[in-house]
């Protein structure tokens, strides 16, 4: 028997998109408490491939990554058909200066935080943004 | 008792405690004699040596690797997750709040655990920042665990735990950080891929300058418990080590029963709540 919670099978699902492992485990365990399904990616190509494959209802997304970052990621999503181009998109990024901000809403963020984000932050966001609450 | 292929006599000892001494910094006295008769016989039995000079040569010559393989056998692996985690709250009290206070958003915090035997403290640090630094999703951070035994070094990636290395953790921080296995040798404990992702693992000598420098400069380096294994000489090359491998203002953390005072004046000590550690001076600070 595993003994990892089992989730709902209609728990909303997330995207974590990001390239540090860390943050990566800390936005996973918040959002696994709040009751969201979690799946991660370390970049937006990576990030890009899974959008592809299984439905989400919220995308978190940093915007420093290697590889492809935030920005193109997220415009690479806009860019798709639907309901891949309308999932919700949460961006996080260490820097809080206005041409940052203008850049996530130009690449279609319906958020953007800046980090560090605490565990009722981030889950309020999540939950108005997933649509329903888990 | 035969124990031994052939005995080892007091100059025997005597040569080979010096051999060891001048490749790890470790000093063993007369008064260790059983330790390292053990583990002697252990190495010549294996590399089929019939007399200690057969195996001295051998050792000389590092033929098929042999000075690697001594040097696991002699280390002490003794460990397990959270030890004195006083010195993990004063990370997150107080030295990181002080360290990143002179860092941008998003810098880069480097923290070092050496020695770091099979993984247990990398790994401690990595779980205590998640569960206990509220700023952790906002530094770059770095966890590099570095030891002179390569056999430790290949449990600690592979980071399957025994019970015991577990028994300070509770059953939530288990569930979080661990996925249950069934062994051969009864139950064991396998680290989430992604917490071992978060902790590079590298080879290095605490008393060799040139392993030492390949690891860079570290804010924090946790270095418990093997200075008591080294005699004043070595304590002083291995305490000279550690002040470069910090970055001005790093901080260094000794096991509660070391004190780097009576090692080294290049330290400031600071006497937190939690733990005492040592700073390197900032630039243009005295100590």
């Amino acid at each position: 028997m595993s003994e990892t919670p089992l989730r709902p099978l209609d728990a909303p699902r997330v995207l974590v998109v990001d390239d540090a492992s860390l943050v990566r485990m800390y936005y996973r365990g918040v959002l696994e408490k709040a009751g969201f399904a979690v799946d991660e990616a370390l970049n937006g190509i990576e990030g890009l491939e899974r959008v592809l494959l299984a439905p989400y209802d919220l995308l978190v997304v940093d915007v420093n990554m290697p590889k492809m970052d935030g920005f193109s990621f997220l415009r690479a999503v806009r860019g798709r058909e639907p309901p891949i181009r309308s999932i919700p998109a949460l961006m996080t990024s260490t820097e809080a200066g206005d041409d940052d901000r203008e850049a996530a809403r130009e690449a279609g963020a319906n958020f953007y935080l800046v980090k560090p984000l605490p565990e009722d932050v981030l889950t309020a966001h999540a939950r108005a943004l997933a649509g329903r609450r888990p | 008792m035969s124990d031994l292929p052939s005995p080892v006599t007091d100059a025997d000892f005597a040569r080979f405690c010096e051999f060891l001494y001048r490749r790890t910094g470790m000093l063993f006295t007369p008064a260790k004699r059983y330790f390292v008769d053990r583990r002697l016989a252990e190495r010549m039995r294996a590399t089929e040596s019939r007399s200690f000079a057969v195996y001295l040569a051998r050792l000389r010559a590092d033929r098929d690797g042999e000075v690697e393989a001594l040097i696991n056998a002699f280390t002490i692996n003794e460990t397990y997750f959270y030890r004195e985690d006083h010195q993990l709250r004063c990370l997150t009290t107080a030295l990181l709040p002080e360290l990143v206070a002179g860092k941008p958003p998003g810098a880069t915090v480097r923290i070092w655990s050496m020695p770091c035997s099979t993984g247990e403290e990398p790994y401690s640090v990595a779980m205590w920042l998640l569960e206990n630094w509220p700023e952790v999703d906002s530094y770059d951070i770095e966890i590099v665990g570095s030891d002179i035994d390569t056999r430790a070094l290949a449990s600690a990636e592979e980071g399957l735990y025994g019970e015991r290395a577990l028994m300070r953790l509770g059953p939530d921080l288990v569930a979080r950080y661990f996925g249950r296995e069934d062994t051969r040798l009864g139950p064991a404990w396998r680290i989430l891929a992604d917490l071992r992702d978060s902790v590079r693992f590298t080879s290095c000598n605490l008393t060799d300058a040139t392993t030492m420098a390949l690891q860079g400069r570290f804010d924090v380096v946790f270095c418990r418990n093997v200075l008591i294994y080294f005699d004043e000489a070595s304590r002083r090359i291995a305490a000279d080590n550690l002040f470069d491998a910090l970055l001005p203002g790093g901080f260094v953390c000794l096991g509660h029963t070391e004190s780097m005072s009576r090692i080294s004046p290049l330290f400031r000590v600071c006497r937190y709540d939690d733990a005492i550690v040592y700073r390197r001076p900032r630039e243009g600070e005295h100590v």
